[in-house]
């Protein structure tokens, strides 16, 4: 030891070297990146960076129209809430509203126009300009008019509301005969038609759950998906513990337990098509037993004659005793308050089973009094002319002038027909034979698929618009939609680009504004100047700013409405057509019972990661479909979860796996709607199947409206097996006691009053 | 007789029984550990050298400002420029428009002012570089400290007497959790208080 040799030498010279490289490098590569603070060349008004700015605008997320208040930090929506002062959802707001940001940041989302070039459906679309894109759509308007027949213009949208649906009428008025087309699955076509007849009413009205003390709903799932969810929730939430010494009770009427069902006090199965046949019953009840005392008492006496709670018991399988009660309960409960809708609308006597349901209000005095039915005034704004949404029987009209050559242009906005129309009506075939479509929406979902070109429109939250809510709350109420960031791609408002499209048709004198906005401020200015303002408010500009930082505007908030007077024509004509269901019953035994999702409603939110992460509040399934058996049902056929089978209809067929759900009819299956999408982004793609394809084409007379819950299937087993992702591994309690339960004596005794599950009901 | 005495006793260096001795390994290893503990070595003064003479502590920004001259010789209040540190977690840098404020009057005539109005004519937002950068899970709210009086420099230093701005404090926990203690803040050693 203690000498070195020149090898040595080297040796540690190089090591030395490399290790202080080494070291330098390993220094420099831990250190805290660089990072850079990027002001504002000129920054926006009461703009602080990291402190919250909030913008109040309006959910577009489903029809309800709830007030949303939108936080943004420097310029980006990072989380949306209810708008506390919206008397609609009042602060609160659903998940579906919660996962609007992922609308705005959907990574799936159509940043720029679009054009065709290859196959249609196939071919793959190429970037092009706004220019461009409006040019050659209104160039070939400007044709078909010049040749007298822009009446082959098809416009097809989604419900709309409010100005833009006033600007879509303006336009219309440009092209003579065109056909403007308002298309949404959940439409509540008998509903709305069932007030019609009953009440002369146009609109929805309100149903004032919130001071009722007794609620006997008819298949309407009014915490899931009927209507106004979100109100509703606050009702029931009101009307249970919202006042001292009153608890709201809740019956619900509906073949399979929705959330609504299992919120009830008492939930009553129903044969499926029959549900207006017990409001019938309970309605003869409220005559002859209740002590109804009106001037029409005959004329009702002999409407209902032979309805008694004996046959009305055999027609729908709920026993006479339960008729009698419920009627005594609904005439001593006051106030009482009928609700009707979902699934009893969705059969082929859905009109006539709603208008029983209003005769149940009107016998029990709930018309016109707080808890029970209020009708809304009409909207401050908007089209001069009510918007006829469009029935099934009015797409078929469509697919068949499509199918003859009859439409030549067709503009798609924010609907999905291809997705939201049974394969049995032939949307997409039909589409195939119309020469040019575009569409306008801000995703490729199935009908944008087989566009031509691709205008792809703002998201709600980029955009100007307005809303007055339908159903309404009882009082005036409009809001603003205002653009909470600024736009992310390069898409347009759908305002602006009707505005684009009425400039480019030589209309630019018709259409004096500039853009969305201007034209919304126009119309704001009328509604300022016929509401009652005091001039020292401050003038129009401070009647927007105020409208914008409120997010809502309103007239009063008191609910006043009359009881109008039924004619005798309508009591003579109240009355209940048996049910018509598709298929045989020993070809098909079961009836299908399709069912909005709560997460994804028709469909429309099974593109954000957020809702298909929802487990549904029943069953507690998510990321994907299933159906919903009977345990007795599952045992006779020899079926346990997760077996896969084939859902049958006439009308195809599609393969998904069994959850046995208890709080089903035995000869009912259910399956939610929204799941099966073949594009519409990567999350809902390829993912469950959709049950809407298996309807069978039979429409409600009166309406034309699809009768959803009219179809009948049948249940082939594949031998396939899968496991559902679903939350929980295991249904029983196994001995922890978590929920009590009663024996048999209590629930058959005398005066027993729980449902007993299973179900024991004759089948049909 | 104990086996492990037997064993122990083996051992003993005076004894002529083959033994195990360390020494042949040692001697064998000793070039390869005496390079790698070099290399060792080496490593820790690169680290070191780095950490010292090359900090990043100083970085260099898109246009050289001096807060000596702004923020010393013209005794501008750091709020006039930093004015969102009273209103938001963020202190924020002056937007291109407040320093035009200024300069579109005074000094016009000097490059980097040149510099300065060429982004503001262009729109384009000055890239400075962050000196002061707390990790994304600390919370470091400026209103708070700002409204309690806290001068600007106990963290950033004599910032005024600087050409180019250098991170003086060490922006770790123990700074963080110090001054908690002097000032007595309530809930000031809460993980919650700075952790997000």
């Amino acid at each position: 030891m203690g000498t070195i040799d020149r090898r040595d030498f080297l040796k540690l010279v190089g090591a030395g070297g490399v290790g202080a490289a080494a070291g330098f490098v390993l220094a420099e590569a831990i250190k805290h990146p660089v990072e850079h603070l990027i002001p504002y060349p000129v920054p926006p008004e009461e703009f602080s960076p990291g402190v919250a700015a909030w913008y109040n605008t309006v959910c577009s997320m489903c029809p309800a129209g709830c007030g949303i208040s939108v936080r943004t930090l420097e310029g980006r929506a990072k989380k949306i809430e209810g708008n506390p002062s919206h008397p609609v959802n009042q602060g609160r707001l659903c998940a579906l509203g919660q996962a609007g940001l992922q609308v705005l940041y959907n990574p799936d989302r159509l940043t720029g126009p679009l054009m065709r070039t290859g196959a249609r459906g196939a071919g793959p679309f190429v970037q092009t300009t706004w220019d461009d894109g409006i040019a050659e759509l209104a160039g070939r308007l400007n044709e078909l008019r010049a040749d007298g027949r822009s009446d082959r213009v098809s416009f097809l949208t989604a419900g709309v509301r409010g100005h833009l649906a006033a600007l879509l009428e303006l336009l219309m008025a440009e092209l003579p005969g065109a056909r403007l087309l308002q298309y949404d699955f959940d439409h509540p076509h008998t509903l709305l038609a069932a007030n019609e007849r009953f009440f002369g009413a146009g609109s929805l009205p309100y149903y004032d759950l919130e001071n009722a003390r007794y609620v006997l709903s008819f298949g309407a799932d009014y915490l899931g998906g009927w209507l106004s969810p979100v109100h509703h929730a606050l009702g029931f939430g009101r009307s249970r513990q919202g006042r001292s010494g009153a608890r709201g009770r809740f019956v619900q009427v509906e073949p399979r337990m929705s959330l609504s069902g299992a919120a009830a006090d008492e939930w009553i199965p129903a044969r499926p098509g029959t549900e207006g046949f017990l409001a019938l019953g309970i309605a003869r009840q409220l005559v002859a037993e209740g002590g109804y005392e009106g001037a029409d008492r005959d004329a009702w006496a002999a409407a209902l004659d032979g309805h008694t709670a004996d046959a009305v018991a055999a027609q729908t399988g709920v026993p006479a005793a339960t008729i009698r009660r419920l009627a005594g309960d609904f005439a001593g409960t006051r106030p009482s308050l009928a609700l009707g809708g979902g699934a009893t609308g969705g059969h082929t006597n859905g009109v006539d089973a709603l208008v029983a349901v209003n005769a149940l209000n009107y016998l029990a005095g709930n018309v016109g009094r707080p808890g029970g039915v209020l009708f809304n005034p009409p909207p401050a704004f908007g089209p001069r002319a009510r918007a006829a949404h469009a029935s099934y029987r009015d797409m078929l009209a469509l697919a068949e002038d499509a199918r003859r050559g009859r439409i030549e242009i067709l503009v798609v906005s924010d609907t999905n027909p291809v997705f939201t129309l049974p394969a049995a009506a032939g949307f997409a075939e039909a589409l195939a034979a119309i020469p040019y479509i575009v569409s306008l929406s801000s995703f490729m979902d199935e009908t944008t698929g087989l566009a031509d070109r691709v205008l792809p429109s703002h998201t709600y939250l980029e955009s100007w618009g307005d809303d007055s809510p339908e159903p309404g709350v009882g009082f005036t109420v409009g809001a603003i939609a205002q653009p909470v960031v600024a736009p992310l791609y390069d898409t347009r408002s759908k305002g602006d680009i009707l505005l684009g499209i009425a400039r480019a048709l030589g209309a630019g004198e018709d259409f004096p504004w500039a853009n969305m906005e201007d034209y919304l401020k126009a119309g704001w200015r009328e509604v300022y100047g016929r509401a009652p303002i005091p001039a020292e408010a401050g003038g129009f500009e401070a009647f927007w700013i105020s409208v914008l930082r409120a997010g809502v505007w309103g007239e009063n908030g008191r609910r006043e409405s009359g009881s109008p007077a039924v004619e005798a024509r309508v009591i003579d004509a109240v009355g209940v057509a048996p049910p018509e269901f598709a298929g045989s019953s020993d070809e098909f035994p079961f009836v299908l019972h399709p069912y909005l999702s709560h997460a994804l409603r028709d469909g429309r939110g099974a593109n954000l990661p957020w809702m298909q992460e929802l487990p549904d509040p029943m069953t507690s399934v998510w990321y994907g479909s299933w159906v919903e058996l009977n345990p007795a049902t599952a045992e006779r056929l020899g079926l346990r979860e997760g077996d896969v089978v084939d859902v049958e209809s006439a009308h195809g067929k599609i393969g998904v796996p069994v959850y046995v759900f208890p709080a089903i009819m035995p000869d009912v299956v259910a399956m939610p709607i929204g799941q099966g999408h073949a594009g519409y982004g990567r999350y809902a793609s390829r993912r469950g199947a959709n049950p809407i394809q298996l309807l069978a084409p039979l429409t409600e007379p009166v309406t034309g409206g699809l009768a959803s819950s009219a179809t009948r299937v049948r249940l082939v087993p594949t031998g396939r097996r899968v496991s559902l992702v679903k939350q929980g591994g295991e249904s029983r309690q196994l001995g922890r006691g978590i929920v009590r339960t009663t024996g048999a004596a209590a629930v058959t005794g005398p005066g027993a009053r729980l449902a007993s599950i299973p179900i024991k009901v004759e089948s049909t | 007789m104990e086996p492990g005495r037997s064993g122990r006793q083996s051992g003993n260096p005076g004894d002529d029984r083959t033994g195990v001795s360390i020494v042949p390994a040692l001697r064998i290893l000793r070039p390869p550990a005496l390079v790698l503990g070099v290399g060792l070595a080496g490593v820790a003064f690169g680290y070191w050298a780095n950490t010292t003479y090359f900090p990043g502590t100083t970085p260099e920004q898109p246009i050289e400002f001096s807060h000596r001259i702004h923020a010393g010789d013209n005794q501008i209040p750091c709020l006039y420029c930093h004015s969102q540190a009273r209103r938001s977690a963020i202190a924020g840098v002056p937007s291109v428009n407040r320093c035009m404020g200024c300069h579109e009057k005074v000094a016009t005539d000097r490059p980097l002012i040149r510099e300065v109005a060429r982004y503001f004519a262009d729109k384009e937002p000055i890239p400075w570089v962050k000196v002061h950068d707390l990790p994304d899970f600390v919370h470091f709210p400026h209103k708070r400290h700002v409204l309690a009086d806290i001068a600007c420099q106990t963290c950033h230093g004599p910032v005024e007497t600087m050409d180019r701005v250098t991170r003086l404090a060490p922006t770790k926990m123990g700074q963080c959790r110090a001054c908690h203690e002097e000032h007595a803040v309530v809930n000031g050693q809460d993980c919650w208080t700075c952790h997000k």
